[in-house]
């Protein structure tokens, strides 16, 4: 019985230690937050368009079916990276995709977009960062999909990848 | 002598070492943000250190110089002055970024084993060093 209670703490210890191998080889990001609002509703705000007039309302806008809502800027270089897979879900997808333009120049986001191609059905001013507060972002570029009845069910962090572009289209084929 | 002079290297080393360890003075707040209260100030403060910033992860937004991070620290005191009481806000931020944004995370079925781990592990140790000192007698 004393010996076992001496063998305890060494089969603790290597317990542990079997655990934070386990997170060393399985594939993920450390770095990265679990979204606090996957599954649920998308946040209400509203906010100055960069090329319409009238101004947008989320609550209006978001139902009914699937949206990409991915936050950029020009002077990010992985937003530049990941263009293409915005342009491509634009191209081959029948979905909303908003662009919320996160602290940026209106001129040079409309040149940007110009060189580029724009693949936004709608693109948002967000100047003092506060709409990203609201969605939790913490480093752009950022991307979320939202079902039809309004409820996030994807978010990335970081560049849209092959690999992640593919992923993307997965969840959009099972929420259509 | 040069056990004299490496005990005052030890000494001085470890002097620092503690100093380091108790004084905590940079933090990263500029000019601009600070409030005219002195009482909100102190409240939008407090409540800066124990927000932990998403961009870095080991620091407070208190401390760090990301712009997300001043851009809570702006929002906390927008709040503030908006007449929101220091819950509310913690809240609001949770609500966002979930409780890893809390530096001090609350206790609930998610935490519970953060919590308790260590006190488990110390009684465990006491236990052993008990048992083993009793042997060995």
């Amino acid at each position: 019985m004393k010996n076992n209670i001496l063998i305890l703490p060494s089969i603790i210890f290597f317990l542990i230690l079997s655990i934070f191998l386990y997170l060393l080889v399985i594939d993920r990001n450390p770095s990265e937050i679990p979204s606090n609002l996957l599954n649920r509703n998308a946040p209400i705000f509203e906010a100055k368009s960069l090329f319409k007039n009238e101004k947008f309302i989320s609550a209006n806008e978001f139902k009914g079916e699937i949206i990409l809502v991915n936050f950029f800027a020009t002077w990010c270089k992985p937003c530049r990276d990941e263009h293409v897979y915005i342009q491509r879900f634009s191209d081959e997808k029948d979905l909303k995709i908003i662009g919320i333009n996160y602290k940026d120049n209106n001129k040079k986001t409309i040149k940007w977009l110009k060189d580029l191609g724009n693949p936004y059905e709608n693109v948002l001013i967000d100047k003092n960062g506060k709409i990203a507060i609201d969605w939790g972002v913490y480093g752009i570029p950022e991307t979320f999909i939202i079902n039809s009845n309004g409820i996030i069910k994807y978010r990335n962090v970081g560049p849209i990848t092959n690999k992640i572009y593919k992923k993307i289209n997965l969840i959009i084929n099972k929420n259509e | 002598m040069n056990s004299l002079i490496l005990r005052k290297i030890i000494l001085i080393t470890m002097t620092l070492c503690l100093t380091q360890f108790f004084l905590n003075t940079s933090y990263s707040v500029e000019p601009d943000e600070i409030l005219n209260n002195p009482k909100y100030e102190l409240r939008a403060r407090n409540i800066s250190k124990n927000i932990r910033c998403m961009v870095c992860q080991n620091q407070s937004i208190d401390e760090s110089n990301a712009p997300l991070a001043k851009d809570l620290r702006i929002l906390i005191r927008e709040k503030i002055k908006e007449g929101s009481k220091d819950d509310e806000i913690y809240e609001f931020l949770a609500d966002r970024y979930g409780d890893f944004i809390l530096l001090k995370p609350p206790l609930n079925s998610k935490t519970l084993f953060l919590w308790l781990l260590p006190i488990f592990f110390l009684i465990l140790g006491a236990y052993t060093i008990f048992y083993h000192n009793k042997k060995s007698r």
